[in-house]
């Protein structure tokens, strides 16, 4: 009893009851949807089922299994999403910093940042397509564009939110606006960055996904709207909602990870707090 | 106390499963009522059938470009031109929340018909409305490209239509074959189903809108296109009033060039003036394009001199759109479609009409 | 002298943008914007015909508008109460609570795309009208995406209180219901508009994109998707532009109902 107890009170039970909570839900539904409809792998399919067709080693499209298709497009799909998660977070992370160094670009660039993140991308996809004349070029600056913004917002944020007295105290040693940045402003905006870079993570991954689908060709979204369109076994289209969700809950938490490598006084500052 | 807690929260949600289940069960019994009712209406005319289903907004089409002779249908049985959005499969039409199904007879319709992998198995208890029939045809697939690269190169232009022809021809007498071609050449529809859509292609590219053979591939039959025109005319709806406009003093001279065509069949062309070119197909690699995966896998594109790298469609981004920009070559797309393009500012060329009738049908239960 | 500064500060916050807007624009109309960027007047219709598209058909925009946004306002509406019911109860049971509220972030990081179509499919039974059940579908996807951001602001605004402030409380023997009606709630409001700062934009877009793949052809997304599919992009620029004022219109409105509280709050 005691050791159930002691179970039950460790950091991963509680979330490993969710996801037992969850997957006893979709399985109640999913034999409720077996039992009443004709197509049910198209609504609901079983766990098992989807695990099946993971594990399935037929091929269904001239020489490829159903996995080793959504891994194929999923490689394609992230390395773009990365190049443009890395572009994008090398802009937003200048553009933050000329909007701290020089006040009009701030009130300048502020609201159109704000502005680009209404803008439904798939407006915007056609028109960077005519401007790049190259879909992969396009898919990656949209994915860029996406990332961004939330990365510029917080570091700038971060920038704002260095203390005065720590600024004032660099100003006394001397030290000029270069050390200043450097030595100060930088560092100190570094969790702020990487808010940013968390919640951009999952944001690259879907706007690249989202991307996919405007033209033919390999990508995890090409893929989910020909599964969608029935192009192949429905299976393949709950392997990639499942493989997106995946990645994009790792995504996240490796920033996470990153931070927890990169800062280790915020390491320390949280000890203390607890 | 904490356990408890956790007791209620998930007796709360089973409840609201349970809740939920119970409303899907009643909904399902409610739909074998109405299914026995469609049932007894076995002798209805075509006629009554769309009326009938106008009246209750049941009939569904895709949209995007693809409603019109739908909309021209139920004009001409006096119906208003709104339809339910169809999702791309025919889960739709098989849970009966619509009742006239569009379904391109190479595609949709097999995979009702049909007992293969992803088919709905109804067999012989469906029957369908067919366009050609009605009046309200629309040609489909055909070549086209920019006016400009047309004029620029037009001996890549004259090969690229003789071997895609050829290939053509090919796969339409070999339409096994061709579906294996298909299949390898990364579809991933399943092989039954390609050959399937491949003996099914094969027949709107020998048939004509009324039901005459046709032996001479890839002609634009001047009555038809007209049909055509008009019918876009008619139900093309752009609300950019110079575009809408402009639709209006379209003329088959404007949409197509009938002298490639020409030179093509009688070989009156020289060396290509590009080699490298693309197509654009309007949809995922499928038979519905056989003609030019054969083309390649058969060589007819080296013989000519071209490199033909064949891109795949289906994204939101269309392939008229795709030739505009000048990332692809050459693109397949509806003639419609190719119409309110040109409406809208784009300057584009029917080089060849593949497709001699209307793919489009309406599919009911019996 | 520090009055007249502000006033400064605040005019060029506004009129610096303002400029540059009316710059673009100006190099827009005169298709400058067209040689820098490679494109034609067709990709990129100048901003008189987007205007006129505009003025033309402002009746079917503003049907389809009334569709967005209503879809929006009650999806935002819906998550933002449910992601604070969450946050809520993660506070009351911490240990359990957590776990939710990883699950449902977890939901944030599945893409629109691959959610949407999923909601339409589980939805089909709710009523044979498609009108109401693609409504319906379309505000479940938005609430599931505005209920992550809400939850875990709240969360922390519920429970990052000032320090001692909750040993004070509980020094005064107040009970939880005190606690949270006169401390975590209040605390947590200016978390509250920090979660709708990131979910106004968020539910726009979700609403878009989840027009996309419903039944029912309503909405400023579905009018985007169509016109760029049958190459009318004039129009679709006319819905994109609608589309910015929808989000510009509603973030700002935030931003008052911001402002008029944390100003309450202060005084």
């Amino acid at each position: 009893m005691n050791k159930l107890k002691r179970l039950t009170e460790t950091k991963y039970f509680m979330t490993v009851l969710w996801i037992v909570i969850i997957i006893a839900l979709w399985e109640i539904f999913a034999f409720i949807v077996a039992a009443t409809k004709r197509t049910p792998e198209n609504i609901l399919p079983h766990l098992t089922g989807i695990m099946e067709s993971v594990m399935s080693d037929r091929t269904i499209n001239g020489g490829q299994t159903a996995i080793q298709m959504v891994m194929e497009n999923a490689a394609a799909t992230l390395s773009r999403a990365g190049i443009g998660y890395v572009v994008g977070i090398v802009c937003g992370f200048v553009l933050a910093l000329l909007m701290s160094l020089w006040k009009p670009i701030e009130k300048i660039a502020f609201p159109y940042l704000m502005l680009i993140q209404m803008i439904p991308i798939l407006g915007m996809a056609p028109i960077i397509n005519a401007l790049t004349g190259d879909i992969a070029v396009s898919r990656v600056a949209i994915a860029a564009i996406l990332t961004f913004y939330p990365v510029a917002t917080n570091t700038l944020a971060g920038f704002k939110a260095v203390q005065r007295e720590k600024h004032e105290l660099m100003y006394s040693y001397a030290a000029n606006k270069f050390q200043i940045y450097t030595k100060t402003m930088i560092p100190a905006c570094i969790p702020y960055f990487f808010t940013g870079l968390k919640i951009s993570a999952p944001m690259a991954i879907t706007a690249s996904i989202l991307v996919d689908t405007l033209q033919g060709g390999i990508g995890l979204g090409c893929l989910l709207s020909q599964a969608l369109k029935g192009a192949m076994t429905r299976y393949v289209f709950w392997q990639i909602v499942f493989f997106s969700a995946i990645i994009g809950i790792l995504s996240f938490s490796v920033m996470g990870l990153l931070e927890y490598i990169l800062c280790p006084y915020k390491r320390t500052s949280k000890k203390e707090k607890e | 106390m904490k356990l408890r807690r956790t007791m209620a929260l998930m007796a709360a949600a089973a409840l609201i499963a349970a809740l939920l289940g119970g409303c899907g069960s009643e909904e399902t019994s409610t739909k074998t009522t109405e299914t026995t009712e469609t049932t007894q209406a076995t002798s209805m005319t075509d006629e009554e059938r769309i009326v009938a289903a106008a009246k209750e907004g049941k009939v569904g089409n895709w949209g995007l470009g693809n409603e019109y002779e739908i909309q021209a249908l139920l004009t001409k049985y006096g119906q208003s031109t709104d339809y339910l959005v169809q999702s791309f499969d025919m889960d739709g039409f098989d849970d009966g929340s619509i009742t006239l199904a569009s379904a391109m007879t190479y595609n949709e319709l097999g995979l009702v018909v049909n007992d293969y992998e992803g088919g709905y198995k109804y067999g012989d208890s469906v029957g369908i409305i067919d366009m050609n029939d009605h009046g309200v045809a629309m040609l489909e697939d055909n070549i086209f490209c920019k006016k400009s690269f047309a004029e620029q190169n037009p001996n890549t232009v004259k090969a690229f239509l003789s071997a895609s022809l050829k290939g053509w021809e090919y796969a339409c007498n070999n339409t096994e074959e061709a579906a294996q071609i298909v299949y390898e050449a990364g579809s991933s529809v399943s092989s039954d189903h390609q050959k399937y859509m491949a003996s099914e292609v094969a027949k709107l590219i020998k048939t004509d809108t009324k039901g005459n053979a046709v032996s001479d591939y890839g002609k634009m039959d001047p009555e038809a296109m007209q049909q055509t025109l008009d019918l876009a005319k008619k139900y093309i709806k752009l609300d950019d009033s110079a575009a809408s406009e402009k639709l209006g003093t379209l003329t088959l001279d404007d949409i197509r060039d009938t002298s490639y065509l020409e030179a093509a069949k009688a070989g009156d062309f020289g060396t290509p003036e590009k080699t490298d070119v693309s197509i654009q197909l309007k949809w995922l690699p499928q038979a519905q394009f056989m003609g030019y995966y054969v083309a390649k896998a058969k060589g007819y594109y080296d013989e000519v001199g071209l490199n033909v790298n064949i891109v795949s469609g289906g994204g939101d981004i269309g392939e008229t759109t795709a030739v505009n920009n000048g990332t692809v070559d050459f693109g397949v797309t509806w003639v419609s479609n190719l119409i309110s393009a040109n409406s809208g500012g784009m300057d584009l060329l029917e080089i060849a009409q593949i497709y001699q009738r209307s793919g489009l049908v309406l599919v009911y239960k019996k | 002298m520090t009055k007249r500064k502000l006033n400064f500060d605040s005019a060029t916050s506004l009129l610096y943008p303002l400029i540059f807007g009316i710059v673009i624009l100006m190099m827009w109309q005169c298709g400058v914007l067209h040689s820098i960027f490679r494109t034609d007047e067709y990709i990129l219709p100048y901003p008189t015909r987007i205007f006129r598209i505009i003025i033309e058909n402002f009746d079917k925009i503003l049907e389809n508008v009334n569709s967005s946004v209503f879809v929006i306002i009650i999806g935002l509406a819906a998550g933002s109460v449910l992601g604070y019911i969450a946050a809520i109860g993660a506070t009351v049971s911490p240990k359990f609570g957590k776990g939710g509220l990883t699950v449902i972030s977890a939901f944030n990081a599945i893409p629109i795309v691959a959610m949407a179509p999923v909601i339409m499919n589980w939805t089909k039974d709710v009523s044979s009208d498609a009108e109401v059940r693609s409504t319906v579908a379309k505000i479940i996807v938005v609430t599931l995406m505005c209920m992550a951001s809400m939850s875990i602001n709240a969360h922390r605004g519920l429970n990052e209180l000032k320090p001692f402030s909750l040993d004070l409380m509980k020094s005064y023997a107040a009970d939880n219901k005190t606690v949270f009606l006169k401390l975590r709630f209040p605390n947590s409001i200016p978390y509250i508009f920090t979660a709708l700062k990131v979910s106004v934009p968020g539910s726009v877009i979700t609403a878009l994109v989840s027009e996309y793949f419903a039944e029912y052809r309503a909405g400023v997304g579905r009018q985007i998707r169509e016109n760029i599919l049958i190459a009318q992009y004039s129009t679709a620029w006319a819905y994109i532009v609608v589309a910015c004022l929808i989000g510009i219109i509603l973030f700002a409105l935030l931003l008052a109902a911001e402002g008029i509280f944390l100003k309450r709050r202060k005084s």
